[in-house]
């Protein structure tokens, strides 16, 4: 019944189609983006990925909630010593919903650092780095560095006690550094004391360098996500390619789903230690 | 140790069943994230409101007025010349913070400020070239799954005590003086007395200690007896105006004066240690 109506579509509904259709397909033939995003949407995952495996995608989220709201205190902050108090403050107290904008930075800076590492240590529990994510971990770490600096730099911004102290202090952490640290501290201050420099400094490198890397990062690790699949949960009895090792009974020939539930898991004895 | 040829076959079949097996990204997976993601921004607003309804535009009413649940909204302006402040750096560099009061100014101390977080940053680098056994499964390494608890518990032990360690407070400090005076006879000397007051008020005492006052912090020595080691007044002074040119790095530039500097240096030569 319901393929009879299809086929016998009115004339006016094909070209009502073709008419939607029209400016999809016109991109699609120009850029072939159509295409990668349905790879993206419809690409098969391993079925018993779950809770465990949302943590990467959070993390995202924190971070792109940092790059909206920077967007726009970056519109009313104004990054010198005279004026960077105050503007804070008028931010904080008298804009519109300004309060909000600079609270979801101000704490998402700490739901991202937090999420980074939950989603570090699930990567790592799961003992997802190995072969063939070596790179995807290296570039993992490199995030969460970065990241560490991006909060480091920011933490400046307000121009506030705490955050002049705590970067005095910091500043002169890098400087004991042998060789490179006291080139690094002169570099970070713009000068032999903490001023109007440094703050100019931390400001581009916080808004413009770091994220600008962060995003380049987040974009490469994407995209060896999809392109080598996440892996299964260790424990699962489904899990895809079974991981179990050589010594494993259940790898010869059959797929992890149809290993015999008894032998799969981790209730098998024997097998070496790490 | 799983061979190359193992792990490329074990890849394939990944791939393998995947495809079979596999569910579609979209909207399994997806929706899991959605909701993930949900969560994330809705947390980010909770600790945005919560921060900002129990604060207030003072910074200064925070503990008597408003319960700043969440901290104030901002301290007091930055002021390079008042430094009875303490710093400290943003909650996940308190793990670092707190190592370097294990470590003593100055021969260890860049173990603590840059060995120690260096380290860690290799090894977490290399993690996937140490651990090159096939096993995913915890129960089955036992390696990893210590060395996990071990780092989670040294940096949760760190992040504590960073959080919780008492710098005295700048006010207190100063009513140690008199007693400072008397217990290292510098009580006739009003210039000493004069630059005790500073120590106590400029944050010395974050870093250093003196008869049992402030905390040993960032590696900075005992300054109980620091006029018995044969140093005389225009060292201190020059010392004290840029600790960089004596090699520390780590402690600030105050900008005393030079009276200050002098009151300062009289202070530390009358130190010379409890009788
Ligand atoms: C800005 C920070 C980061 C973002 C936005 C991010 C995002 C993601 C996403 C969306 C995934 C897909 C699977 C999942 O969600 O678990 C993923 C997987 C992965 N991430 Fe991250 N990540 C970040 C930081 C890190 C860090 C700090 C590490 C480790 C040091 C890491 C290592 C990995 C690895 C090895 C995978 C593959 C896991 C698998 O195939 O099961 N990532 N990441």
């Amino acid at each position: 019944m319901a393929t009879a109506t299809r086929n016998k579509k009115s004339a006016r509904r094909r070209q009502l189609e073709a008419a939607i259709n029209y400016p999809i397909d016109w991109l699609e033939e120009r850029s072939g983006l159509v295409g990668a995003v349905r790879y993206f949407l419809f690409r098969k995952v391993p079925g018993d990925t779950g809770w465990w495996h949302t943590l990467g995608s959070a993390t995202l989220t924190a971070f792109l909630v940092q790059a909206v709201t920077g967007v726009i205190l970056a519109m009313y902050y104004k990054p010198d010593p005279q004026n960077a108090y105050q503007s804070i403050q008028h931010i904080t107290n008298d804009l519109t919903l300004g309060w909000l904008v600079r609270g979801m930075h101000k704490w998402g800076a700490s739901v991202f650092i937090i999420l980074m590492f939950f989603h570090m240590a699930r990567v790592f529990l799961f003992g997802a780095y190995k072969y063939p994510r070596e790179l995807n971990w290296i570039i993992g770490v490199t995030l969460l560095a970065v990241g560490m600096l991006e909060g480091f730099t920011g933490y400046l911004l307000p121009w506030d006690q705490t955050a002049y102290w705590a970067t005095v202090v910091g500043i002169n952490l890098n400087g004991t550094a042998p060789f490179l640290g006291p080139f690094l501290a002169d570099f970070l201050r713009g000068g032999a004391e903490i001023g109007n420099e440094t703050l100019s400094r931390f400001y581009s490198l916080h808004m413009l360098l770091i994220p600008g890397l962060i995003f380049a990062l987040i974009g490469l690790h994407l995209y060896l996500v999809i392109r080598l699949g996440v892996s299964s949960p260790p424990w699962s009895r489904e899990a895809a390619g079974s991981d179990y090792g050589a010594d494993e009974p259940g790898i010869n020939g059959r797929s992890g789903l149809t290993q015999p539930v008894a032998r799969s898991g981790w209730r098998r004895n024997g097998g070496d230690d790490a | 140790m799983a061979t190359t040829e193992e792990w490329r076959r074990q890849y394939a079949k990944y791939k393998e069943d995947v495809k079979k097996r596999g569910k579609s990204f979209y909207p399994y997976a997806m929706f899991e994230d959605t909701v993930m993601s949900l969560v994330v921004v809705s947390v980010i607003i909770g600790l945005a409101a919560v921060w900002y309804f129990t604060s207030g535009a003072d910074p200064k009413t925070c503990g008597s007025g408003d319960s700043c649940l969440l901290g104030p909204r901002y301290s007091d302006p930055a002021d390079p010349a008042t430094t009875n402040f303490v710093p400290r750096p943003d909650w996940y560099f308190y793990f670092l913070f707190y190592l370097l009061r294990i470590f003593k100014w100055p021969d260890s101390v860049i173990l603590g400020t840059v060995g120690i977080p260096t380290i860690l940053l290799i090894i977490a680098f290399l993690i996937p070239f140490i651990d090159r056994r096939m096993e995913r499964r915890l129960t089955r390494r036992p390696v990893a799954v210590i060395g996990a608890i071990l780092v989670v518990l040294s940096m949760g032990v760190l992040t504590y005590k960073g959080a919780t360690a008492k710098e005295a407070l700048a006010s207190e400090v100063v009513q140690a003086v008199p007693t400072w005076a008397q217990r290292q006879g510098f009580a006739n000397n009003a210039e000493a007395i004069a630059g005790a007051k500073i120590f106590a008020s400029s944050g010395c005492t974050a870093c250093h200690t003196y008869l049992g006052t402030g905390s040993s912090n960032q590696g900075a020595p005992d300054l109980s007896a620091e006029g018995t080691k044969g140093r005389n007044k225009q060292f201190f002074m020059q010392y004290i105006r840029d600790p960089s040119k004596f090699g520390n790095n780590v402690m600030p530039k105050f900008g005393f004066n030079d009276q200050q500097l002098s009151q300062l240096a009289a202070f530390l030569l009358a130190s010379k240690g409890p009788k």
